[in-house]
């Protein structure tokens, strides 16, 4: 009865078929559950993240496969992966956050100002600069719950406001900050030959994937993502769930903009904004692998997967450098959220069918 | 019955437009139609009545050309066999239908409703002669006794100006139709607004069109209609002239006899603890609903579509906002669901996938949501096995299908999905369990279940409260009925009077004769 379930369970039509084949032995229970935690469809970008490698490795092997590449794409990809997980708190409770960008660029520009103008401490100025953010945060959540605005419009206004509040700050010239060494050092040394801002980025998933996967916030956020409504009259209280999203996306795509500045001190307008559909793209692809729900390691596992296939690209055809990020990213995207709402539609005809069914009754 | 055996098919005065001969059509696992006889002259308005399941809205259905008849049905207009294999088909045929929510769009004025799905009279370029649409529309309007400003827009408008215009759409080419199929077109009208529809409907019929007329409201079939036709259980019980009969008798053809089940003697004998206290009801359709009722009662809340039903326990659990007063063993109760279930109160709701459940979690994350902290750390961290046994315990009690916690809960069956979202409310011991349409969708067997589980939850001294629109299930499980007409509970049913008749006669608004 067990093996019976486990096998109609089994996503692959292949893999069912070859776990028939296997001998009924004692083991047939325990296959089935790695060979699916292994399954193509639960991990389809880690192996295209390995297809990448293989085949960029055989055409430009003394390039691609070098110590160089690894370390550029993780080092440049931090940003684009904290920002990413910023994107996904929100999308876990149903709500898009497009002021990501537009936050982590006041941020950045917050650190680099505070730097020139003030004497603060570094530190105490990342923290304040924190604390802005997540005010920013304050203001989309009442927006969206207390005013009633969709997600998707009101962080789109935010932003907007945020661009203009930062070209006021740098007067729409490009800043040199004055960071001292040792936080620009966090930014660009390495430990154990790994860069330090790795560390930061695998802390922060570390936080998020626990939250999201062990604790009530993380239950009452996908409640609220699958069914507000429903949620609601369970006893979930949608509303603040929302709000706290907003505050945790704004102070996580703050913290974006506080590594950012550790890389380079340098602010211009243009930093921000470009910096949002990539990350998007690697939440909707990641929501598409493992748990087939929006969740951290395969956001992770999908932008590198995604920034390998670029650098790969990039290294092999130097044309490639100017078109490459913008076709992989738009074209991921679509091929991800497509996936992702094949299962859904297929859910909504039964439902239907169902429905019919039980009213034609009537 | 002998009055119907001798109608069959005998047209008296002018011949039918429409005669359908031995029309079925059956459902896997249900015949929705059973060898159904009925024909419509030109120039009358034949009401089409039954109760729910009776098989009203298949035969509708099957004329729209949305369902297939059984082979061997015969449907003719004017004599001549017609095939309704869709619903171009049907139109092509002459049928208009004008269903209970008009299909209107809200923000466009009448003209622009009016002109949707149609060919429009263009000048050069394309360009839409507005003037003579807007002329032609108020010409269309009036002639059906409307007088209002055909410009504005449709949400502007009432109940009976939006059903002119859904008539006029239906009717706008005139010479092509042949019968007219109006769908409960009064449920959601005010009763100062049927006058005017009643006006229209018999301009319809001295155009010389049919007309099929379908209501729950039978004084209006006394009012309009010319004869009645009566359906139950996919059978024609008969046809009658409306004159042959009165609103009493009508009543029994629908309800029937050999649905009497034994008068229950249960009568209440519980404490006379007030545990569920509500005074002054208000929300959109109800209207000042006082309900006492006491420890380890089952109350049930019966009505028709419209008549207030189906508002109460969302009012009560405070899904929507509401007007008056709720309290639980004496205590208010705030307007909003938290604050309801700290009280006490649980909800199950009537939409099982709107509102009664997050579809794309598993079965597991639904049935905890109501209570997590039972298995949460002091880390925060929810301990997943512990709550693993706690459902598997609930789905062995209440046999749900398939025995496995982690299942997505859209891929259960109706039933299944009925006994988590159950369980999800019974684990926290609820003082006022509240049931909306708790077997909607539902198979026989989870439906025992389900009401075997209403009666336990009263018997260990809870408050159990069912709207339903199945007055069979309210005569089974409650020991009292509160019928509701017009957002008001106007009568209530317990001990020997409590049977199905009894309610379908009181929320049909016909006096006990």
């Amino acid at each position: 009865m067990l093996s019976q379930i486990d096998r109609v369970a089994s996503p692959e039509p292949a893999m069912a078929a070859e776990a028939a084949v296997q001998p009924r032995a004692a083991d047939a229970r325990s296959r089935p559950s790695w060979l699916r935690l292994l399954s193509v469809k639960r991990l389809s970008a880690a192996y295209l993240w390995i297809f990448f490698i293989i085949l960029f490795g055989l055409i430009t092997p003394d390039t691609f496969l070098t110590e160089t590449t690894f370390r550029l794409v993780f080092r440049s990809g931090v940003i684009t992966c904290v920002l990413a997980l910023a994107f996904l708190v929100p999308l876990t409770a149903g709500a898009y956050d497009l002021s990501v960008g537009a936050v982590m660029s006041l941020a950045l520009g917050l650190m680099v100002y505070l730097s020139i103008h003030t004497g603060l401490p570094t530190l105490v100025a990342a923290a304040l600069v924190l604390v802005v953010c997540a005010s920013c945060g304050v203001v989309s959540g009442f927006i969206i719950v207390r005013l009633r605005v969709n997600s998707f419009i009101a962080t789109l206004g935010v932003s907007q406001l945020l661009l203009g509040a930062v070209l006021l700050i740098s007067n729409n010239t490009q800043l040199v900050g004055a960071l001292p060494q040792s936080w620009s050092d966090l930014g660009n040394n390495d430990f154990l030959k790994i860069p330090i801002v790795v560390y930061f980025l695998v802390a922060l998933a570390l936080v998020l994937w626990y939250v999201l996967e062990f604790t009530r916030i993380g239950r009452y956020l996908f409640a609220t993502g699958g069914n507000p409504d429903a949620a609601r009259l369970a006893g979930v209280p949608t509303n603040r769930i929302i709000w706290c999203a907003f505050i945790v996306s704004a102070t996580i795509a703050g913290l974006a903009g506080v590594i950012f500045s550790m890389q380079s001190g340098l602010y211009s307008s243009s930093i921000g904004p470009g910096y949002l559909f990539p990350a998007v793209a690697a939440v909707f692809l990641g929501a598409s692998q493992l748990s087939q729900r929006p969740n951290v390691w395969g956001t992770l596992i999908a932008y590198f997967a995604l920034a390998f296939g670029i650098q790969g690209l990039v290294l092999s055809a130097s044309s490639a450098s100017v078109w490459s990020q913008p076709v992989f990213q738009g074209v991921s995207l679509i091929i991800a959220v497509a996936l992702a709402s094949r299962p859904a539609r297929r859910k909504l005809r039964e439902a239907k069918s169902v429905a019919a069914a039980t009213s034609t009754a009537s | 019955m002998h009055a119907a055996r001798d109608m069959t098919a005998e047209p008296v005065g002018a011949p039918a437009v429409l005669t359908i001969r031995g029309l079925s059509k059956t459902f896997p696992g249900t015949k929705a139609l059973d060898r159904v006889d009925f024909d419509v002259r030109p120039g009358e308005i034949h009401a089409l009545i039954g109760q729910n399941g009776s098989g009203k809205s298949t035969l509708i259905k099957v004329l729209a050309g949305y369902h297939q008849p059984d082979p061997g049905s015969d449907i003719r207009l004017a004599g001549e066999e017609v095939d309704l294999r869709d619903t171009t088909a049907s139109r092509d045929a002459g049928f208009r239908f004008v269903h209970q929510d008009l299909g209107l769009v809200e923000t466009l004025s009448a003209v622009d409703n009016l002109t949707l799905g149609r060919e429009l009279d263009t000048a050069f370029g394309g360009r839409i002669r507005w003037g003579a649409e807007c002329r032609d529309a108020e010409r269309r309007m009036r002639a059906l006794g409307y007088d209002f400003d055909v410009r504005r827009p449709v949400a502007e408008l009432g109940a009976a100006e939006r059903t002119g215009i859904a008539i006029a759409r239906a009717l706008w080419d005139w010479e092509q139709a042949r019968v007219l199929i109006v769908d409960e077109p009064t449920a959601s009208l005010p009763r100062e607004e049927v006058k005017v529809l009643f006006d229209a409907l018999d301009r319809v019929r001295k155009q010389g069109l049919g007309v099929i007329y379908v209501s729950h409201r039978l004084d209006e079939i006394f009012k309009i209609g010319d004869r009645v036709t009566v359906l139950r259980d996919g059978k024609r019980v008969g046809t009658w002239d409306v004159d042959e009969l009165d609103p009493d008798r009508l009543v029994s053809l629908m309800v029937g006899s050999v649905e009497l089940r034994p008068p229950h003697d249960r009568v209440f004998r519980g404490s006379h603890e007030v545990a569920l206290e509500i005074r002054q009801l208000r929300g959109l359709e109800v209207d000042n609903v006082d309900i006492e009722a006491r420890r380890g009662e089952v109350v049930g809340i019966a009505g028709l579509t419209g008549s207030g039903r189906e508002e109460v326990l969302p009012l009560l659990f405070g899904t929507v906002s509401r007007g008056g007063e709720v309290r639980v063993d004496g205590r208010v109760v705030p307007a909003e669901p938290r604050g309801a279930m700290a009280a006490g109160m649980a909800l199950v709701p009537a939409d099982r996938r709107a509102e009664g459940a997050v579809v794309g979690l598993s079965v597991r994350e639904n049935c905890t949501l109501t209570d997590l902290e039972r298995h949460s750390a002091r880390t925060g961290r929810l301990n997943r096995s512990a709550e693993r046994a706690e459902v598997l315990a609930w789905i062995e009690e209440l046999d749900v299908r398939p025995r496995r916690p982690d299942a997505d809960f859209g891929t259960l069956s109706g039933g299944n999905q009925q006994k988590i979202v159950l369980a999800k409310w019974l684990r926290r011991r609820p003082r006022v369990l509240l049931l909306d349409e708790p077997t909607q969708g539902v198979d026989v067997h989870a439906k025992a279940t389900i009401h075997a589980l209403a009666r336990e939850v009263a018997a260990d001294g809870a408050v159990v409260v069912i709207a339903s629109s199945d007055d069979a299930e309210l005569c089974d499980t409650c020991d009292r009925v509160l019928v509701m007409r017009s957002g008001e509970v106007v009568a209530e049913v317990q001990g020997d009077r409590l049977t199905p008749e009894e309610l379908a006669r009181l929320q049909l608004e016909v006096a006990r004769t």
